[in-house]
């Protein structure tokens, strides 16, 4: 099994190498790059910043670094969300001048590889799934959440907007969350 | 635990934790799980923020700087409502937008020349329908149809008349000839008896000839509406002496003597050619009427002489908005061949029915 996973990380990495070299020789194929890397840097910035604003500064900032930024990269068969991340990193940093909740922030590829930086990726790969999950949700219920926890709305309001009972967009909610819960599950047992 | 009461609790819970976003879940309770998910969800970012940095990076890529909107540390506000200077009044035009969408100059070009031939040829559209309806809408027709007035058929030429009066000062009044009888009980007279002991319709001695009839009785060739019996004398109306109604004298209609009617007049047929209209200029439509599209026919009923001239023509089936008055205005102006009997032009009394008609 872990010889398929290696083989498996192997291809992603080829095809990211492949993704690299063409936003390098023509900058507007980095749109693919970053729809693959979006929910990975804002579930990192979205843990170290204390509002959801602050939280898509940075996360634009750092994209449009790493745009400008793009012919320098070299390749070192390091994921392209480590240089990312390290991007991000340095711009919060620079924010808060190294004081971002106390907590360490990782400045190097080779720093996230240590047994802190493994356990910091997992959790950010963790959130950025759940944020995926969130876009796959059925219409309906994605609605809700974003209404719910993003505009923090009650569900009152909720269900004024959309014309429907409280009692429907409660059951909305709760199935959302249990759809999350349930493919987050199933995720974290195919990923450990 | 019941669905609705699941529902509720995990809905109380979440909004104590959006209250209070600093305390953290509470695990080991039944929706723990679903809570700690709810947690998470408090950082998603905003719907339209993933799209809106992914349309500003294709900008960029696309070689539009963000300078070029101005200051070159700030990224547009999409959501913000843009703020126009007068040099910044086409800012597509320059490949400059707010939209997010790379602007090139040539699109722009081309999509105002699309825009433009467009509007040309909506406008080209509208007046060339302009200038075609209206002839549509004025195509007009008025035909005109020569009828025999319904009326005595016979070979001989018929006389009679009537009239009478009630020695007045103004001449009788316009109204229907009374109705035609072999006898007369009662003479027509307009200020009549309001009680009397035997109620009878008045009538005259002449042969019924169909008429139109209204409530009014008078002499049918009178202007005057005033009610009058006419300056005659005798009980009828008119201006002679007799009870009949007219000019003539006696019980009958017209301007004859001793009953009878319509002195002097032929019957088309039986020997009696129909008049043939020799020179017939159409009327033409009221201007009312052609407004509100009025269509149909105007019946007139004319005395053709002798000589080919309409006389006392009078309107049978009116139509009304100056369409009558249209009719009788052409129709005077009107010359005929005459009816002829045995080779001599005779006078015939016919129905002349102009048809106005618009397609």
């Amino acid at each position: 099994l872990d010889a398929v996973a290696n083989l498996a990380g192997l291809a992603n990495l080829n095809q990211e190498r492949r993704l690299i070299e063409a936003a390098q020789s023509d900058p507007s194929r980095f749109a693919e790059l970053y729809e693959s890397n979006f929910h990975r840097v804002y579930a990192f910035v979205a843990r170290r910043v204390n509002s959801r604003d602050e939280a898509q500064d940075v996360t634009a900032e750092v994209f449009h670094q790493a745009l400008r930024n793009i012919g320098r990269f070299q390749w070192r068969g390091v994921p392209f969300a480590a240089w990312l991340l390290r991007i991000a990193a340095n711009a919060l940093a620079d924010r808060w001048q190294h004081a971002a909740r106390g907590v360490e922030v990782p400045t190097d590829e080779a720093q996230m590889e240590n047994q802190a930086g493994r356990a910091e990726s997992a959790e950010v790969e963790r959130r950025a799934m759940l944020f995926q999950l969130v876009d796959r949700l059925p219409a309906d219920q994605r609605l809700v959440i974003m209404r719910r926890f993003v505009d923090q709305k009650s569900i009152r309001e909720i269900a004024q907007e959309l014309g429907r009972s409280e009692g429907a967009i409660k059951q909305l909610q709760f199935r959302a969350l249990e759809t999350l819960r349930s493919k987050m599950g199933n995720t974290s047992e195919e990923h450990p | 635990m019941s669905n609705v009461s699941v529902y509720d609790e995990l809905d109380q819970v979440i909004d104590q934790m959006l209250a209070a976003p600093e305390d953290e879940p509470q695990a080991g309770t039944p929706l723990g799980e679903l809570v700690a998910v709810a947690s998470e969800l408090r950082d998603l970012p905003r719907d339209n923020f993933r799209a809106r940095l992914r349309l500003e990076l294709e900008w960029e890529a696309a070689g539009r700087t963000v300078s070029a909107i101005g200051n070159s540390a700030q990224l547009p506000d999409f959501a913000a409502k843009p703020e126009l200077t007068n040099t910044e009044s086409l800012p597509g035009l320059f490949g400059k937008a707010w939209s997010g969408y790379p602007v090139r100059r040539s699109n722009m070009a081309l999509s105002f020349a699309l825009h433009a031939i467009m509007v040309l040829a909506v406008g080209a559209g509208f007046v060339m329908v302009k200038s075609t309806l209206p002839r549509v809408d004025t195509r007009e027709s008025v035909s005109v149809r020569l009828d025999p007035y319904i009326f005595p058929v016979g070979a001989t030429e018929s006389h009679g008349g009537g009239s009478g009066g009630a020695a007045e000062k103004i001449r009788a009044n316009k109204g229907a000839a009374p109705k035609a009888a072999r006898e007369q009980l009662t003479p027509p007279i307009m200020l009549r008896n309001l009680q009397p002991t035997i109620t009878a319709e008045a009538t005259v001695i002449a042969p019924d000839l169909a008429l139109p009839r209204t409530r009014q009785i008078g002499d049918p060739l009178s202007a005057l509406a005033a009610p009058s019996n006419g300056p005659g004398v005798g009980g009828g109306i008119g201006g002679n002496a007799g009870d009949g109604v007219g000019s003539g004298r006696g019980p009958g209609r017209g301007n004859g003597k001793d009953g009878g009617c319509c002195d002097g007049l032929y019957a088309v047929g039986n020997g009696v050619s129909m008049p043939r209209a020799i020179y017939s200029p159409e009327p033409e439509f009221s201007e009312e009427a052609r407004r509100v599209k009025l269509q149909g026919e105007v019946t007139l009923l004319a005395t053709i002489g002798a000589d080919g001239l309409p006389r006392n023509l009078t309107v049978v089936r009116s139509l009304g908005m100056g369409l009558d008055e249209k009719a009788l205005e052409k129709v005077r102006t009107w010359r005929f061949d005459p009816a002829r009997k045995d080779g001599r032009p005779v006078a015939v009394q016919m129905n002349i029915i102009v048809n106005f008609h618009l397609y």
